[in-house]
């Protein structure tokens, strides 16, 4: 993938004067008196937040309010940020809702990286999401380095960093007590220059200080050592060769319940349902799961997949093999949360270690033979 | 700025005919016309039941209305079938591809299809009759299970009467009580008659899976190119635009690339005849 920041002459563009160094309390603070005192567009600030009840690393996405305790590094929030930019429940049409400036902190990398697989999905020449697209204008998305992994935590292992480089409007890097900003989009830089004009900022640099650096490439040393274990190959095409019984063996423990797809950043899988009241036509979209039996059943009863073997199978192909043809990156970030929701303790890594490792046979030709 | 792609069009629901059974035309006039071409499909909504992907059965020259054969089949189908005239239906649409009418033009144009896979080939059919002259023939082989369950029974008499029309019908069986003078057997019996040539000629396909399947094999047999066997499959296509995934086909969406596919396009992916 190419993109411009990466030619020295751009580099030096975006990073002039939009790269800044505050203090982790002030930022929060910011983000506080954003609300409170309405400065700038954001209405809204939503990020990740300690459970009300108990102590934990594990994070909520939620709006801030007076009470919450936000958690902006660490690492990714149990759930995906396609929770917020695409709802589980949403009308689509009528679609006419205009809604105030957001601003999404804490957002870790591998939702960053999902979010681009979202943004070709979602919005592209042949189609727009109006929903979708509504969030996505509104929302600035202030992205956090990882500090910290969950166990089932492998960006490493799918060709990802736990901090983002790209695809963010602004990045936050954990610097000792300070957070030091740089922005990627315009709209990264207006808030930039919102925090500039309201919060003490220490420093400016205008490159990416020796320290943060170091502390990337120890945290990428971390998640790489705790996935060392697993390997990284080229690509995934072998799981398309593996057989139907190394499919049911690793889909044993799995009820099908469409956890993996629903927590998972990259699905998007929709259904469509018709709600509509005496001649207006409304539109709600809901999340569907190709985990489940009726999902590509079609009236008739005929389905290509209806086997739980068979589904499971599939999920891992479009994650790994018909997404990275589609989308030119694979539909896996790394986050591991589908290990994380399973109930059956399906581990999404080893389950595609051991399937990469079983001997290919011949599929039967689909044709008429 | 781009139409909502989930926005439906009103149309309004001019009359029904019942085909059989189980199978009824509805001829519905949109709000504004929806130009597709042939082997197109639609989203059809009933408001509060729900939507699904239905085939045009009409000529794409016929502008002003559409029509629409839908076979009872579950709960959305259920419901099509009791609206009556003047109820309001949605649309979305047109979606997908086509039949490639240019490469059918100075050909003899076999068409094979039964049951209520007829109502894509009763487009295709009305729209070749409309420019007839273009074409060299067109074989008609229709299936159905009895002769009670034949679509379209008022219009075959007509159809066939066409000097470049050779139209043939067979039904699996004829239950006592039932009469019936034409050919008996499963549809794709009927190519044993067929007098065009196989080499040069395209065949377009459309019926249930199963027919489909032995149809396409017994079309190869013969000698039909597998880049001249147009089928017209059916997935669940939810939304009809390439985002629901729901009609995913190895790497193929049948709602975006399909639903009209050459053989020789899918032969290789998975589960195309389930």
């Amino acid at each position: 993938m190419f993109y411009w920041t990466s030619l020295p002459f751009f580099r030096t563009f975006f990073q002039k004067g939009v790269r800044l160094l505050i203090h982790a309390d002030d930022l929060l603070a910011f983000l506080r008196r954003c609300l409170n005192e309405r400065i700038g567009p954001y209405r809204e600030v939503y990020l990740p937040v300690k459970p009300d009840d108990h102590d934990s690393s594990a994070a909520t996405l939620a709006p801030l309010r007076e009470d919450s305790r936000p958690i902006l590094d660490g690492y990714r929030a149990i759930d995906p940020v396609k929770l917020l930019l695409y709802g589980v429940r949403e009308r689509v049409a009528p679609f006419d809702r205009e809604s105030p400036a957001a601003l999404l902190a804490g957002v870790k990398a591998c939702d960053i990286k999902a979010l681009e697989i979202l943004d070709r999905a979602l919005i592209n020449d042949d189609f727009v999401d109006p929903a979708y697209r509504s969030w996505r204008d509104r929302t600035t998305v202030l992205s956090f380095d990882c500090t910290d992994a969950a166990l089932t935590c492998h960006c490493t292992l799918v060709g990802g960093k736990p901090y983002a480089e790209t695809g963010f409007d602004a990045n936050a890097a954990r610097f000792g007590d300070h957070f030091f900003l740089s922005a990627g989009t315009s709209k990264g830089k207006a808030l930039l220059d919102l925090i500039r004009k309201h919060v003490r900022v220490d420093a400016t640099h205008d490159k990416i200080p020796a320290a943060v650096e170091a502390r990337r490439a120890e945290m990428t040393a971390r998640v790489e050592a705790q996935n060392a274990a697993f390997e990284r190959p080229e690509d995934y095409d072998h799981l398309k060769a593996s057989s139907a019984e190394a499919w049911k063996e690793e889909s044993r423990e799995c009820v099908g319940c469409g956890a993996c797809t629903h927590i998972c950043p990259t699905c998007y899988c929709l259904i469509l349902n018709d709600e509509s009241r005496a001649a207006n036509f409304i539109k709600v979209r809901s999340y569907d799961s190709c985990q489940w039996n009726g999902y590509a059943r079609v009236a008739s009863g005929a389905s290509p997949r209806p086997r739980m073997d068979e589904r499971f199978r599939h999920r891992y192909l479009c994650k790994l093999v018909f997404m990275k043809k589609e989308f030119g990156s694979l539909g896996c970030t790394g986050c591991g949360r589908c290990t994380e929701a399973c109930p059956g303790g399906i581990d999404f890594r080893s389950a595609v270690r051991r399937l990469m490792e079983t001997p290919p046979i011949s599929r039967p030709a689909a044709g008429v033979g | 700025m781009k139409p909502n792609p989930y926005e439906a069009i009103p149309a309004v629901l001019l009359e029904t005919v019942d085909e059989t059974p189980l199978i009824r035309t509805l001829r519905i006039k949109p709000d504004r016309p929806v130009p597709f071409q042939t082997g197109q499909f639609i989203e059809l909504s009933l408001p509060g039941v729900g939507e699904g992907p239905f085939t045009p059965s009409s000529s794409h020259f016929v502008t002003e209305t559409m029509d629409v054969t839908v076979m009872k089949a579950g709960f959305l189908t259920d419901h099509i079938h009791k609206a009556k005239p003047g109820d309001r239906v949605g649309l979305r649409g047109p979606y997908g591809s086509s039949y490639p009418l240019a490469e059918f033009e100075g050909q003899d144009v076999l068409i094979l299809g039964g049951g209520c896979g007829l109502a894509p080939l009763r487009s295709l059919f009305l729209t070749l009759l409309d420019e007839i002259e273009k074409y060299r023939s067109i074989t008609f082989f229709a299936g159905a299970k009895t002769p009670q369950d034949c679509p379209y029974k008022e219009a075959f008499p007509a159809w066939r009467k066409h000097p470049r029309v050779r139209l043939v019908r067979a039904v699996d069986s004829v239950p006592p009580g039932e009469a019936w003078d034409e050919e008996v057997g499963v549809v794709t019996v009927l190519l044993g008659k067929l007098d065009i040539d196989p080499k040069s000629s395209p065949a377009v396909v459309c019926g249930p899976p199963v027919m489909m399947k032995f149809g396409t094999r017994d079309l190869l047999r013969l000698g039909f190119r597998e880049d001249r066997i147009y089928l017209s499959m059916e997935k669940k296509m939810y939304c009809g635009i390439g985002q629901c995934r729901h009609c995913v086909m190895g790497e193929y969406y049948v709602c975006k690339h399909g639903p009209v596919f050459t053989y020789a396009q899918i032969k290789n992916e998975e589960g195309i005849w389930d």
